[in-house]
C-alpha cells in the first residue's frame, strides 16, 4: 500500500518539476486527439446525414399535407413515366414516421416530442443518371402538390467531397501530431530521469527492482497522455454540444451524432491517450535504465 | 562468501582492468584491497555489484554465480551487498533518516519496520540525534556515517566500501573504521578498497594488493606496504627488508600460491 502511494507520489512530484515541458507534451496530445476525434465525429455526422442517399435514392419529393393520398399516388405514377426516371417508391406518413424513428433511435427525447403527423409523405426517385436531377427538380418546382424537393446530387456530392477532404486533413494532422506528442512525452521522461539520476543511482545500488524504478516514469507518461486525451474529449464534446444546439434550417439535417457514438469513441480516445503516454515513456526509458 | 576465479575484465577500447584475478573471501572476513589508482580495485567492486560484466572468469557471491545471473535477479544480489563510496552518494533533498529509510522503502518494507530499523542503525553509527538534519548540514565524517547506515540498514551479509575514508581527515577516518569494524563483528563480510596507509597498518587485517590488474599480494594481518623480498632490494642490500618495527607475522605469497581459504577472524 505504502509502496503504491510512493510510486504515485514520485510520478506527481516529477510532473511538477518539469511543468513547462509537461504542458507542451499534454498540449500536443490534446491537439492531436482533438483533431482525430473531431474528424471521427464529422465523419459520423456525414454518415448519419447521407444514409438515405446511399440506397441509390437520388431525389426525394416531399408532399404537402393537404394533398390527398390518391393525388400523391397519381403524381408518383406520372413521375414514373418520365424517361429520366428509373424507379420510384412512395413513403406515406407512417413510413416517414418509421424512418424518422430509425434515424433518431438514439434520441428518445426528440422522438417523444415529435408529432408523427407533421412528418410529410414523400416520393423517392431513382434516376437513370444522377445528372438529370436538375431537370426533375425544375419540372416539379411549380407542382402544387409538392412541398419541397431534395436532391442527392447537390448535397451528397458536396458533402462527400468536403467530408473526405476534412477527414484526410484532420487525420493526417492527427497522425503527425500524435507522433510529435509521443516524442515530446519521451523527452519529458528523459528530463525526469535526468533530474532524478542520483536517486535512480541510489535505488539501483540498494537493489530496487527494475520495475520499481520504471513504474513512476511510466505512470508519469501515462498521466500526460491521459490528461491530454481528457482535454481532447472535453473539447470535442463541447463542440458537439454547441453544434447540436443549433437549429438547422433544414429539418432533415442532423448536427448531432448519437450519445453512444460519443461515449464509445470518447473512452477509446482516453485509452489511446494513456497508451500513447506509456509508449512515449517507454521510448524515454529505453537504454537509460539498464541494470 | 565471495569467490573470484580467474577473473579478467577488459573494457571497451581494450583497456585491461583485471587479469586472471582469483580471490576467496570467507564469511565474516575483513579484507583491505590496496594498490595505486587504476590497479583495478574499483573494477573489482563494480563486477561484484554486477554493474559490469566479467570478460572471462567466474564470480560467486553468497553461493551464486553472478556472471550467469539474469538481469532481473541483479537487484536481489544488490540487496545482499551494502555499499559505501568515497563521495557518500546521499540525496541532498532528504533528511538523514529519509536517506537511510530510502534503502528500505524501495524494497517495500512496511513503515513500522522501516522506522525501527532506521532508528537502530542511526544509533549504531552515532547519529541518533541528527535524523532530521539534511546531509549538507553535516560534516563529511557524519555524511559518511549516514552512508554506512544506509548500506547496513538492510543487514546485508556483505559490505563493500570503495575508499570510504578518501575524503575524510585521519581522525574522522578512525571513527568510520570503528563503525565498519563493529559491523564486521556482527558477522558481516567487509571488503574495503583504500589508499589509507594509517588505517590498514593500524587494523592489521587481511590485505590484498592489486597492481595493474593482478593480485600481487594476499596477506593475512598485513600492512599497507608490502614486505616482500624484492629482487631489487636483494640486489641493493643483499638482505631482506630493513624494517624499523617488523610485524609479528609476515606471510608472503605470490599470486601462484594463493591460499584456498584463509580467515583472519
Amino acid at each position: 500500500m505504502s509502496r503504491a502511494t510512493y510510486l504515485v507520489r514520485q510520478a506527481f512530484t516529477s510532473l511538477r518539476r518539469n511543468a513547462l515541458v509537461v504542458a507542451a507534451a499534454i498540449l500536443a496530445v490534446f491537439v492531436s486527439l482533438t483533431l482525430a476525434f473531431g474528424a471521427l465525429v464529422v465523419n459520423e455526422l456525414f454518415q448519419v446525414n447521407t444514409t438515405r442517399w446511399q440506397e441509390g435514392v437520388h431525389v426525394v419529393v416531399f408532399m404537402k399535407d393537404d394533398v390527398s393520398q390518391a393525388a400523391q399516388l397519381d403524381l408518383q405514377k406520372e413521375i414514373q413515366q418520365w424517361d429520366e426516371v428509373q424507379e420510384t417508391s412512395y413513403c406515406d406518413k407512417t413510413c416517414a414516421w418509421l424512418e424518422f424513428n430509425e434515424m433518431f433511435a438514439d434520441q428518445p427525447a426528440l422522438l417523444e416530442e415529435t408529432d408523427a403527423s407533421i412528418l410529410p409523405a414523400s416520393i423517392r426517385i431513382k434516376l437513370v443518371d444522377v445528372d438529370y436531377y436538375r431537370d426533375i427538380t425544375f419540372r416539379l418546382l411549380d407542382n402544387s402538390a409538392v412541398r419541397k424537393t431534395v436532391t442527392a446530387g447537390e448535397r451528397f456530392d458536396q458533402l462527400s467531397n468536403i467530408s473526405s477532404i476534412l477527414n484526410a486533413l484532420g487525420l493526417g494532422l492527427a497522425v503527425l501530431l500524435g507522433v510529435a506528442s509521443v516524442v515530446l512525452i519521451a523527452n519529458t521522461i528523459r528530463m525526469a530521469i535526468y533530474a532524478r539520476r542520483d536517486e535512480v543511482g541510489v535505488m539501483k545500488l540498494v537493489g530496487a527492482s527494475n520495475w520499481f524504478i520504471r513504474i513512476p516514469f511510466l505512470l508519469e507518461g501515462m498521466l500526460q497522455g491521459f490528461v491530454g486525451a481528457v482535454l481532447a474529449v472535453a473539447a470535442v464534446w463541447a463542440g458537439h454540444s454547441f453544434l447540436a444546439g443549433l437549429e438547422p434550417e433544414d429539418f432533415f439535417i442532423r448536427l448531432s451524432v448519437g450519445a453512444d457514438f460519443l461515449v464509445q469513441w470518447g473512452v477509446l480516445i482516453l485509452l489511446f491517450g494513456a497508451a500513447a503516454g506509456v509508449v512515449g515513456s517507454a521510448f524515454g526509458l529505453r537504454r537509460f535504465l539498464k541494470v | 562468501m565471495i569467490l573470484l576465479e580467474d577473473v579478467t575484465k577488459v573494457y571497451e577500447g581494450g583497456v585491461v582492468a583485471l587479469r586472471d584475478v582469483s580471490l576467496d573471501v570467507q564469511k565474516g572476513e575483513f579484507v583491505f584491497m590496496v594498490g595505486p589508482s587504476g590497479s583495478g580495485k574499483s573494477t573489482l567492486i563494480r563486477l561484484m555489484l554486477r554493474e559490469e560484466h566479467t570478460t572471462r572468469g567466474k564470480i560467486w557471491v553468497a553461493g551464486k554465480d553472478i556472471t550467469k545471473m539474469p538481469g532481473w535477479k541483479v537487484p536481489n544480489l544488490r540487496r545482499s551487498i551494502g555499499t559505501v563510496f568515497q563521495d557518500f552518494k546521499l540525496l541532498p533533498n532528504r533528511t538523514v533518516s529519509e536517506n537511510v529509510a530510502f534503502a528500505l522503502e524501495v524494497l517495500g518494507r512496511p513503515k513500522s519496520v522501516i522506522n525501527r530499523q532506521v532508528a537502530q542503525v542511526l544509533e549504531l553509527v552515532g547519529l541518533a540525534t541528527k535524523g532530521d538534519r539534511y546531509p549538507l548540514q553535516l560534516s563529511g565524517g557524519e555524511q559518511q556515517r549516514v552512508s554506512v547506515a544506509r548500506a547496513f540498514v538492510n543487514r546485508p551479509p556483505i559490505l563493500l566500501a570503495d575508499e570510504p575514508t578518501g575524503n575524510l581527515d585521519p581522525a574522522t577516518s578512525v571513527g568510520i573504521m570503528r563503525i565498519l569494524d563493529r559491523i564486521n563483528r556482527t558477522g558481516t563480510t567487509v571488503l574495503m578498497a583504500t589508499h589509507d596507509h594509517a588505517i590498514v597498518d593500524a587494523m592489521r587485517r587481511r590485505v590484498v594488493q592489486l597492481e595493474r590488474g593482478r593480485v600481487v599480494r594476499d596477506q593475512t594481518r598485513g600492512r599497507y606496504e608490502s614486505f616482500r623480498v624484492d629482487e631489487d632490494d636483494l640486489a641493493e642490500e643483499e638482505a631482506p627488508v630493513a624494517e624499523p618495527t617488523p610485524p609479528p607475522v609476515v606471510e608472503v605469497r605470490t599470486p601462484a600460491e594463493l591460499p584456498e581459504s584463509e580467515s583472519s577472524a
